[in-house]
């Protein structure tokens, strides 16, 4: 019986590091459930309050939001497919430049890939407020804004997929002595066209859901009208705004799955 | 010479009206926000002259006191939505996986075949219910509850998450390899045991390096929601710019991004440590 059983292999022992890292991620967890101040019997006297908001949000003004909402909703549209458009086009070099496999130099290569990295970090929303500063409020900023936002995740996720490609046929095309920018063009980009469609469609989405948020800091589209209502906390006339943008996500969610499936 | 053989005529007859309909796409909304190649072409210098009022960035005591606890302030509520996310979708998780769900069986009076309802197929649509709503849309509702402030942040991103997580939780579980299962199975296992020993040892890491991936992208949202009060860092931003003091609100914007630059680095080292795994040396007998 011996003879036949081979030595089981040892379960590793965990890292050190988890013996220190453990305590101190509870002891944060502590320190920031303290932080947010949750007060349970405050909690409870105010849970009255939900009446404000939960009884019109059941009781909603269809025509109303009908009437006022259809052109600030095409609005919101308009935004998320130029933006995404445009951020997608423009992110489209620049992940050539910040992919290693694709561009020899290091200098332009660490140039791109640390500005994609870094406008990567701010939130969609500081880009509305940034731009609305800058070029003053309307769907022209939400557009710029979203247009950065678009950029930061193709760029990311293109760069990512062109690090990855099959180097074979760009040796290919070297040897027949082709130019840098010939090999990208000819080699580079056919590989990584389909995961550049399907990237599309999903900056798409997310740009249709961020589009909604934008107006709150004055970048135009739906969330203008929301904030508004927000504000006189007419909940009644918001909550079809919102039955409408999830049939819209909904729609564009499903659209998006289907061509994905067709392309990949 | 061999003939090199034709692209396909209908391949590029799509291409030609995808691009025609993009085209047509992107000239019907630049003309109905009213976007004109000279707005567009002015937006960069626009842009710098903002970039270049924020330069010298406002580093006095007084405004570090009012930015570093709001930095902070968004740090917390991220983590605590995404302790709330984690600790509630994953038993959510696997009642929503199809491979783990659990049935009810339909009272023999109402139907005259056997018929079970599995939890998979309601809780998946719940979870898609719940992740739709953007967080500022969770944080509108909570406001009137549990007023301004950090904790209705907390709830907004928690909520928002045990969408998310869930989701991704059960397609991971949906996603593991049958074969230990059975070897469990066939030694005599229970499903409780199945459950302990086959699937949660499989799904861990991956769900713990979404976790970790959902806190990075909490703190964003986290600093987004100040805007209406939620707590953290966008209420400042917003101040700031409002009241045109464009050196402060480069204050904020620099603390923001060296933030959420230090978590991205930190979580995705540790993201990707877990998906590797610590590599082991087999002792071969």
């Amino acid at each position: 019986m011996n003879k036949l059983s081979t030595k089981i292999p040892k379960k590793p022992y965990p890292s050190p590091l988890i013996y220190l890292g453990a305590p101190l991620v509870l002891l944060f967890t502590r320190f920031s459930f303290n932080k947010i101040g949750f007060d349970w019997e405050k909690f409870k006297t105010n849970l009255d309050n939900r009446h404000i908001v939960t009884d019109p949000l059941f009781d909603p003004k269809w025509s109303w939001a009908i009437e006022n909402t259809a052109l600030p909703l095409i609005e919101t549209i308009q935004i998320a497919i130029l933006a995404s458009l445009i951020g997608c086009f423009v992110a489209l070099p620049i992940s050539f430049f910040a992919s290693k496999t694709t561009n020899p130099s290091i200098y332009t290569f660490a140039l791109n890939k640390s500005f994609l990295n870094l406008i990567r970090t701010i939130p969609d929303l500081f880009w509305g407020m940034l731009f609305v500063a800058a070029v003053s409020q309307g769907p022209f900023a939400g557009v710029l804004a979203l247009t950065m936002f678009s950029l930061a995740i193709m760029g990311k996720l293109l760069s990512e997929t062109i690090d990855a490609i099959d180097p074979g046929p760009l040796e290919a095309a070297r040897a027949t002595g082709s130019s840098q920018q010939q090999t990208v063009f000819s080699s580079a980009l056919p590989q990584v066209m389909p995961n550049f469609i399907a990237y599309f469609l999903y900056i798409f989405e997310l740009c249709i859901r961020a589009s909604v948020i934008l107006g709150l800091v004055g970048a135009g589209g739906v969330g203008r009208i929301i904030e508004t209502q927000r504000i006189f906390l007419r909940f009644d006339r918001i909550s079809p705004i919102i039955v409408f943008i999830l049939a819209i996500v909904i729609v564009i969610e499903q659209v998006s799955v289907y061509v994905r499936r067709k392309v990949l | 010479m061999k003939d090199i053989p034709k692209k396909p005529i209908n391949q590029t007859i799509t291409k030609f009206i995808i691009s025609i309909v993009l085209i047509f796409l992107a000239i019907w909304s630049a003309s109905g926000l009213e976007i004109s190649l000279e707005r567009l072409s002015k937006a960069p210098q626009l842009t710098w002259t903002l970039i270049s009022a924020l330069y010298p960035i406002d580093l006095s005591q007084e405004a570090l006191d009012r930015i570093i606890p709001k930095v902070f302030e968004s740090l917390y509520i991220a983590w605590t939505g995404t302790v709330i996310g984690a600790i509630f979708s994953f038993p959510i998780a696997f009642i929503s996986a199809k491979n783990t769900s659990v049935s009810i069986k339909i009272p023999k009076f109402l139907t005259n075949k056997n018929y079970f309802i599995y939890s998979s197929q309601f809780m998946k649509q719940i979870l898609n219910i719940v992740r739709a709503f953007p967080e500022l849309l969770l944080a509108f509702v909570f406001l009137p509850i549990t007023g301004l402030g950090a904790l209705t942040g907390t709830l907004a991103i928690g909520i928002h998450s045990i969408g998310t997580l869930g989701k991704l939780s059960s397609e991971v579980i949906e996603g593991i390899d049958e074969g230990p299962l059975e070897a469990i199975k066939a030694s005599g296992g229970s499903k409780s045991n199945e459950l302990i020993f086959g699937v949660i040892p499989q799904v861990m890491p991956t769900i713990i390096s979404y976790w970790l991936y959902r806190f990075e992208i909490n703190l964003r949202a986290s600093a987004v929601l100040g805007v209406i009060g939620a707590g953290g860092v966008g209420q400042e931003l917003i101040n700031q710019l409002r009241f045109r003091a464009f050196d402060r609100a480069g204050t904020v914007l620099v603390a923001t991004i060296i933030l959420v630059l230090s978590i991205d680095t930190v979580s995705g080292a540790l993201r990707r440590r877990i998906i590797k795994g610590k590599s082991v040396t087999v002792e071969q007998n």
